[in-house]
Formats: C-alpha cells, structure tokens, sequence
C-alpha cells in the first residue's frame, strides 16, 4: 500500500519524512545488537510474503502483512519497513525516494498502533487469539488506508473523494488481512510462540 | 526475481562514488517533487532522460521497470478530472471534466516519471553493497545499515524457501481459490516464513559471534575518490538550484 | 602416550533443547588433541551439529565441563576470545555468509579481530587466494553457486588463522572436484581438526579417526566398525556403522 512520487505537497512529504525519521530513530535504539539480525530477517520474510498473492474472485490482491510485522517487532517494525519499502523501491520502483517517509508513515505507524493494541490480547484463548489476529490485520490496513486519505486530504481538499474511494477499495483488503493474520498468528502461538514476544 | 538488472554497468554514472549519487538524488527528487509549474516540471524530466542517457541503461529495461506507474497513472487520469472542482473544461451531461483536474494530472505524470527516472538513473546504478557504503559516509546510522543490507541479503534465501513450500503445498493438490481453506493455507506459508526466518536469524547470529562480532560494524571502503564527483555535484546543485529560482521568478 | 597438548576437553556434557525433554547430548565425553584429524559420521539428528555449537558456546550445556586450551569455559564472556581461535564451518553456508560482497564477508574476522582495513583486505585476498577462489571479491555473496558459498565460508574461518576447525557437513550438495579440491586443502593444512560429514570416502581421506554418536554420546573407533561393504546388502553401498 503506497502513495506514488509526484502527487503530494511539499509540506506532506516533508511531515511524513520528519515523522518517519523520528520513529525510525526510536526503532533503532529499541534494537539490541542481540536482535537486529532478527529483525532484518524478519524484514526479507516480511518483504517476500508481500509477493504472496491472494485470489478475491476474479481479482489478486498481494498480501501486505505490517500488522504481524507490528505484532512481532513493535517499534523496532518502523525501521523494518523503511527498510523493506527501500528494498522495494529499488527492486521493483514501487516508489522512490520522496514519497518514501510518508509510505513508511502509512505502513508502519499502523504496525505499532497495533503492537500496542491487540498483542495484550494474545495467548490467553485459543478463540481469543484468532480475534486478536484478525483485529490486528484489520485494523493496520484500515489505519494505513485512513492516513494514506489524510495525505492526500492534506495535499489537496479536492482529494476528499478520492480518499474516499480509494479507503472503500481496501475494505476487502482489510477483511482477507484480518482473516489471514488471525490464522497466521494462531499457527504461530502453536508451532513456534517464542516469535511472539512476551510483554509489551 | 531480486536482481540488480543496473548495477553492473560502465557509465560515467556508475563511476561515480555511491555517496555523490546519493546526494545528487535527493537534491534533484525533492527539486523535482516541490515544483509546482509544468514546465519547470519538463526540465526536471529532461534532466532525469539525459541522466539516464548517461547511465547508458537498456531502454527496454528501464520502461519495463516504470511500467507499474502507468496503471498508477492511468486511475489517476480517470478518477482527478472528473472529481476536482474549478474550471470546466467539458461537460457531457452530469459529468463535468474538470480543467484543473487535467492540468494536476498533466503535473503528476511527469514529476513522478522524472523522480522515478532520477532513482533509477542513480541509485539502481548501484549494488545495494555501494548504497551502504555511501549511506554511511552520508552518516546513516549503522544500525539501518545493517538492517537494509541483512535485509537484502536473506530475501533471495526467504524467497526460496517460499517456493519450495508453495510448491510442496501444490504437489499435495492445493489450488488457490477465493475461499477460507486457501487463505488458511496462505496464512500458514506466510507463518512458516515468519518462523524460518527467526531461526536463521539465530543462526545468523550464532555465526556473526563466531566470527568475533563485538557489536560494532567494520564498513570496508573500496571506491577511491574521483574529481568527477565533485564537478557532478556542483553541476547537479546547480541546475537544481537555477530550476528553482526560475520556478519562483516566474511567480 | 600423554604427549600430546590437549586442546578441547568436554566432561560429562548434559544438553537439552529448551522446551524438549530428550537429552540431545547426554554425559557426553570429548576430548580432541593438538595435531588430531577426527572424523564423525553418525546419523541426522543424533546431535552432532549441537555438539559442535557446545564447543563454539553456542548452546549452553545443563551440566558438565568445558575446557577449551586448558582452561575452563562457563560463561557467555568466556567463550568470546577462543571463538577466533576455533573456527566453525557451519552446516549451511547461508548463515554465514551474511555480508554483501564476498571480500566483505572474508574480511569480517579479521575487522573484528582488530586488523586495519587494508590488512584486512589483504588477509582476505590471500586466505582466498590460497583456496583458489581469487576474482571473486566484489561478486554478490548470496548470488554464488553452493560450492563456491562452501569455499568462501571455509576461507571465512580460516581468514581468522584459528588453531582448529570444526566442520559441519563441508561437503554436503558439492560436486567431486569442488570435493577434491577440499580434500587437497584440508591435507595442505596443518591444524587440528573435527569433520562431520556423511561422505566415508571424503572422511577417509582426510582424517585418522572416525567417531560416531548415538544416544548423546560419542562412540570412538574402538567401538564402532565403520566400513563399506563390497557385496550387496540392503544398505546398499552407503557406508554404515555394525554395533
Ligand atoms: N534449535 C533447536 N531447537 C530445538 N531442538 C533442536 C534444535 N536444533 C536441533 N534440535 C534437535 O536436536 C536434535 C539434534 O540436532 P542436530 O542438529 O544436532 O543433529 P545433527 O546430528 O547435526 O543432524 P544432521 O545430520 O541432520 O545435521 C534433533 O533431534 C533436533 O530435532
Ligand atoms: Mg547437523
């Protein structure tokens, strides 16, 4: 999910790249040395299951995944997702460099919102835990889809319609999202729960 | 999939140290993204086209690369017109086409072909080794660094083991279909990638201590100074600069 | 008898994986002498990459002693100074070889070893040259063939000049003359070392004694029987162990 070069002012992108920086900057020192590997494989695994594509009908949508991302690493996923995104834009020019604060805004500040909201919930019932899951993966795409309208609300008030529109065509995506990460994170509570981290 | 189609060529551009071109990009990018008349927007493009000329790049490829912009664009032109408000410049009953709607979506076409072109004349010029080293004498912090060049190291790995459960899951008769068994699935391969890549983290880690890693990052330097960086730059800044003051004498 | 410099030395080794209740080695005894060429064949999963990372630090044994150049080895800090000193190959070469470019990835050691850039560099030149990989130093890491990786993890290790090698498996997925070619290194070096692989011949060729483990400990030759049979049987040519 990102916004393309060339369509936003100059006072949103600079928000977004002073917001990104900041988080990224917190990110950074919550990570230890013990764990930056970690979070930087996190990162490919999370960057590769982005390729995963999903049949909706007729239609694909391509997995977008910063809700596990946010649950598993919290603050350390903004930096993870600069990361990824820059990876991105530089394999496949999804993006390039001056929208990238705002992109990484829109994806990862959903990740920690959710860190912070739903983790709490995992691990006490196995009905739970898919709830949580799914409430994760929802809301971080309802989230980035919210702040992706508000950059192009801020950038123009012409906009509204289309932010409109555009959060309308990520229902659905938030739906899948919610559903596969309530699986994912129920499959990972049962083969592999230290990923989870512990407390907040 | 992850390939670095660019790096390895013998332009001028790709002589060029990592840290001018880094610098070169994001003058010129942000240039380019705040200007807000069409036709200082044309000189930007024409800058990044004679930047990519440069870089002597396979034309093909570079189009091949921007073509997901095109479908960017094309929902672009069909969603602004018809939403902006301002001058009507055509009117078929109730749909009015808005004559600042055309006008912004002439803007965005070629600033975001002109950033993407910058970036890939000048950045996809180099392997994702010379960006680290750039980024670090440009002061990135090292920890990012790592992240991005760690980051970029295990994808080729995750991505393989990927394909192989993907396709041990079809030899077991899997198909994907619109339904709760297959996003099942789904989830459980996107699971099993997130589980592989915290144990080869470990491992990785393991490794790392082995090799006497004492928290600290050693970043080898191997591109020798050139005069041409600093004569590219000046001549970057320049234009830049001269872009932007004609952008606001014309106001 | 006696006179041979004792190098690694574990005692009564307990080790099970957190959250598992089998004893993957169990009052396991080791001992490995300066000069020593050791072999390991033993079957998947009986726990020989695990005994190799005990030695390194790596897992950290619920009882016993390790002593590694004759002193005795607890903690975390303590392993720090004989992991340069012990060099590990690991089983895949895709965990260690986690830097961009492989003159990087050689180089790593010897930065962390202290080494300026420029020897750094150099060591890493000649430790790849010595191997027979040179013109490679700016390629992509991870975009090399298998054998290549397992060559360039290999001058890694060695890139550090550590007294002994333990090697996991080195000639997994290699072709006979990438196989060779380690068989001529690793009778070129004169150091100590511990191979693990499945390969008889390749262990035959450049060790003096094969081991095996069964049940968390080690079985040494007196022991065990490796050999390979010359009439059919039902595990065919595959070298195999008679208890
Ligand atoms: N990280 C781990 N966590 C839990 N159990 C593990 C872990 N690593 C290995 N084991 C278990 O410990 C046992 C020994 O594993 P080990 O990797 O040491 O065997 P191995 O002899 O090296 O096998 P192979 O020939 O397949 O490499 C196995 O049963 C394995 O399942
Ligand atoms: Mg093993």
């Amino acid at each position: 999910m990102h916004i393309s070069e060339g369509i936003l002012s100059g006072q949103v992108l600079s928000a977004g790249a002073v917001i990104a920086v900041a988080g990224t900057g917190i990110g950074l020192k919550k990570i230890d040395y013990d764990k930056i590997v970690h979070v930087a494989i996190l990162a490919s695994a999370f960057f590769v299951a982005s390729l995963i594509h999903i049949n909706i009908g007729p239609a694909s949508v391509h997995l977008i995944l910063n809700g596990i991302l946010g649950l598993l690493l919290g603050f350390a996923a903004i930096p993870a997702i600069l990361t990824a995104l820059l990876l991105q834009s530089i394999f496949f020019q999804f993006g390039g460099l001056t929208a990238l604060g705002v992109n990484v805004v829109i994806m990862a500040v959903p990740a920690v919102l959710v860190h912070y909201l739903f983790l709490p919930l995992l691990g006490k019932s196995s009905k739970l835990n898919f709830t949580a899951g799914f409430l994760a993966g929802f809301f971080s795409i309802l989230f980035s889809s919210l702040l992706l309208g508000v950059a192009l609300w801020f950038t123009d008030k012409n906009f509204f319609e289309t932010s409109l529109a555009i959060i309308m065509t990520y229902i659905p995506v938030m739906i899948i999202e919610g559903v596969i990460t309530g699986f994912c994170v129920t499959f990972l509570l049962k083969v592999y729960p230290e990923i989870i981290p512990k407390k907040l | 999939m992850i390939e670095e189609k660019f790096a390895s060529g013998q332009s001028f551009i790709h002589k060029l140290d990592p840290k001018t071109r880094i610098v070169a990009v994001i003058i010129l990018s942000f240039a380019a993204a705040l200007c807000d008349i069409f036709f200082v927007a044309v000189l930007y493009f024409i800058i990044s086209t004679v930047l990519i000329v440069m870089a002597r790049l396979n034309r093909k490829d570079v189009i091949e690369r921007i073509k997901p912009v095109f479908w960017f664009l094309l929902m672009i032109w069909i969603l602004i017109p018809i939403t902006f408000d301002g001058q009507i410049l055509y009117q078929f009953s109730w749909l009015k086409i808005s004559g600042t709607g055309v006008i912004l979506c002439c803007k965005i076409t070629i600033k975001s072909i002109t950033i993407l072109l910058l970036f890939t004349s000048l950045v996809a010029t180099m392997s994702i080794a010379s960006l680290g080293n750039g980024l670090h004498k440009l002061y990135v912090p090292d920890k990012l660094i790592f992240l991005l060049l760690m980051s970029y190291r295990y994808i080729a790995v995750i991505e393989d083991e990927y394909k192989k459960l993907l396709r041990a899951a079809k030899f077991r008769g899997f198909r994907p279909k619109t339904n709760l068994h297959s996003y099942k699935t789904f989830a459980y391969l996107a699971g099993m990638l997130f589980v592989r890549a915290s144990f080869r983290a470990q491992r990785v880690h393991q490794a790392m201590l082995c090799r006497g890693f004492n928290q600290k990052f050693h970043s080898l330097d191997i591109y020798q100074a050139n005069r041409f960086n600093f004569i590219f730059l000046i001549g970057i800044s320049a234009a830049g600069l001269s872009l932007v003051i004609l952008e606001k004498i014309w106001i | 008898m006696n006179n041979k410099k004792n190098i690694i030395r574990l005692k009564n080794i307990t080790f099970s994986y957190p959250g598992s209740d089998i004893c993957t080695l169990d009052t396991l005894d080791l001992e490995i002498n300066k000069g020593d060429r050791l072999g390991m064949m033993a079957p998947n999963g009986s726990g020989k990459t695990t005994l190799l990372h005990t030695i390194m630090g790596l897992c950290k044994p619920d009882s016993g002693v390790i002593e590694i150049f004759g002193k005795r080895l607890k903690q975390e800090k303590d392993f720090t100074p004989i992991r340069s000193k012990i060099g590990l190959l690991f089983q895949d070469s895709d965990d260690q070889l986690f830097c961009p470019t492989v003159l990087e990835d050689v180089a790593f050691g010897p930065l962390n070893l202290g080494f300026s850039q420029q020897d750094a560099i150099d060591i890493a030149k000649t430790t790849l040259e010595k191997l027979g990989i040179q013109g490679v130093e700016k390629n992509v890491t991870h975009r090399m063939s298998g054998g290549q990786k397992r060559l360039i993890a290999l001058a890694a290790v060695l890139a550090m000049e550590p007294e002994v090698l333990l090697l996991d498996e080195p000639t997994a997925g290699l072709d006979n003359r990438v196989r060779e070619k380690l068989i001529n290194i690793l009778n070129g070096l004169d150091i100590t070392y511990l191979v693990i692989s499945h390969d008889f011949d390749f262990i035959k060729a450049v060790t003096d004694k094969i081991y095996s483990m069964e049940s968390g400990k080690i079985l040494t030759d007196e022991k065990i029987h490796i050999h390979r049979h010359e009439h059919i049987h039902k595990h065919g040519k595959r070298p195999h162990v008679h208890k």
